[in-house]
């Protein structure tokens, strides 16, 4: 899921990726808007408010959001800037991974201050709600650079064009055999599935474990991050078991 | 322009937003300051199609009344943002008291009891002398709620010069 890159990655590789990680995005962004009334994974959005507040002369929520967008920045400039200066420095997997996991401590640095520290106040929300839309930067930056812009889990709005295009594509009987469309177009629609299934989850999830739903979000990036730890070590494994069958059957 | 300027450029761009927004933030008055202090209630206004004046008032009052069952103290049209979070009204007649929190970007006033969420209006504006708070309300009534309140003193001041 994440030690490929580019053009080596498979379908089912982008799949998994860009259905797990719209998950934990879809579930993030309706938690905050639960607990901080703000989106975390709505840029498109907070450009138009940014205009709105400076035009309606309100400079601090404007430096508010603002802030938001920068974070969000910061985070796929990060993301980008680990994956490109790793490369040949470390394992292409850890450099990979090094996004995910900081998305995994931002995310559960809001889950942990919410459960122990939280006193509702106005610069709490700002800083927290931050902490959450740098981590879906660090995420969206992950996703796109590693699949070629394939996978762009909080992309909505250019994901919902996309799968228009798609769409009206295949009211031409060619296009309907074109493998290439057909695979993209199962990619969007599973995205934007597991986006929503992600949503629903965290709304209908906080109300059972509310702050926990943050959690259960580090999880899913857990799960993320370790897989193809989990697959490089089974393949190294079934690599010795075979080179230890080859010497046997030498000697 | 030599590209590993602009490129440099780009990085103090970024330092310059994030460093100017902390500051604006740090300096410029937050809402939850603003917000402290008595405020009268001086308008309702209901944004609804299809009604006459005699007809909007009418509804105006049962709205009112429907829609802040849950803030009881709040009909008597003064609204008492102490800094310790409590909501309160001069003739408040309940020990419960009712939260108050600033919620977003500083866009949303959320009022709770007992630690749960009993209504929560959009702020439109709000400055030292003015507070606009929108509702969204979800009764079968298509439209918005906006109340005008103004600070106490500011209404004092207008009446002292009358």
């Amino acid at each position: 899921m994440l030690r490929k890159y580019s053009n080596h990655r498979t379908q089912s590789d982008n799949v998994k990726l860009g259905a797990l990680t719209a998950f934990s995005a879809g579930m993030v962004n309706v938690a905050s808007v639960t607990v901080f009334f703000a989106f975390t994974s709505n840029i498109t959005g907070y450009y138009a408010v940014l205009a709105q507040e400076i035009s309606k002369g309100n400079w601090y929520q404007g430096a508010v959001v603002l802030l938001w967008v920068t974070l969000f920045f910061l985070g796929s400039f990060l993301s980008n800037f680990v994956i490109i200066q790793g490369k040949g420095r470390w394992n292409q997997y850890i450099s990979h991974a090094i996004p995910v996991m900081l998305e995994f401590l931002s995310i559960l640095f809001v889950g942990i201050y919410l459960e122990a520290f939280y006193q509702n106040t106005l610069k709490e929300t700002e800083i927290l709600v931050g902490a959450l839309l740098f981590a879906m930067g660090l995420q969206n930056g992950l996703t796109a650079s590693i699949s070629n812009s394939a996978v762009k889990t909080t992309h909505l709005t250019g994901l919902t064009t996309d799968l228009a295009i798609l769409v009206s594509m295949f009211s031409k009987h060619e296009n309907r055999h074109n493998k290439t469309l057909v695979d993209k177009f199962h990619l969007l629609l599973i995205i934007m599935v597991t986006y929503v299934a992600g949503g629903l989850f965290g709304g209908i999830g906080y109300l059972y474990l509310e702050n926990g739903i943050f959690y259960l979000t580090c999880a899913i990036l857990l799960i993320i991050a370790l897989y193809d730890f989990y697959k490089i070590g089974r393949i190294r494994r079934i690599f010795e078991k075979r080179k230890r069958e080859v010497v046997m059957q030498i000697r | 322009m030599n590209r590993d300027v602009l490129v440099k450029l780009n990085y103090l761009l970024l330092a310059l937003l994030l460093i100017g927004a902390s500051f604006i933030i740090r300096h410029a008055e937050s809402p939850e300051r603003l917000i402290q202090g008595e405020w009268i209630e001086k308008e309702w206004r209901l944004e609804k199609d299809n009604a006459s004046v005699v007809e909007e008032s009418q509804m105006q009052s049962r709205l009112k009344k429907e829609i802040l069952q849950n803030v009881e103290d709040l009909h008597f049209g003064i609204w008492i943002f102490e800094e310790d979070g409590i909501l309160k009204s001069t003739s408040s007649k309940h020990n419960d008291a009712i939260e108050w929190f600033i919620k977003g970007r500083g866009h949303v006033l959320e009022l709770r009891r007992d630690g749960r969420t009993i209504e929560s209006f959009q702020i439109q504006k709000i400055s030292k002398t003015t507070l606009v708070l929108h509702l969204n309300f979800d009764l079968q009534v298509k439209g918005i709620i906006e109340i005008v309140l103004e600070k106490k003193e500011q209404s004092d001041q207008y009446a002292k010069k009358i």
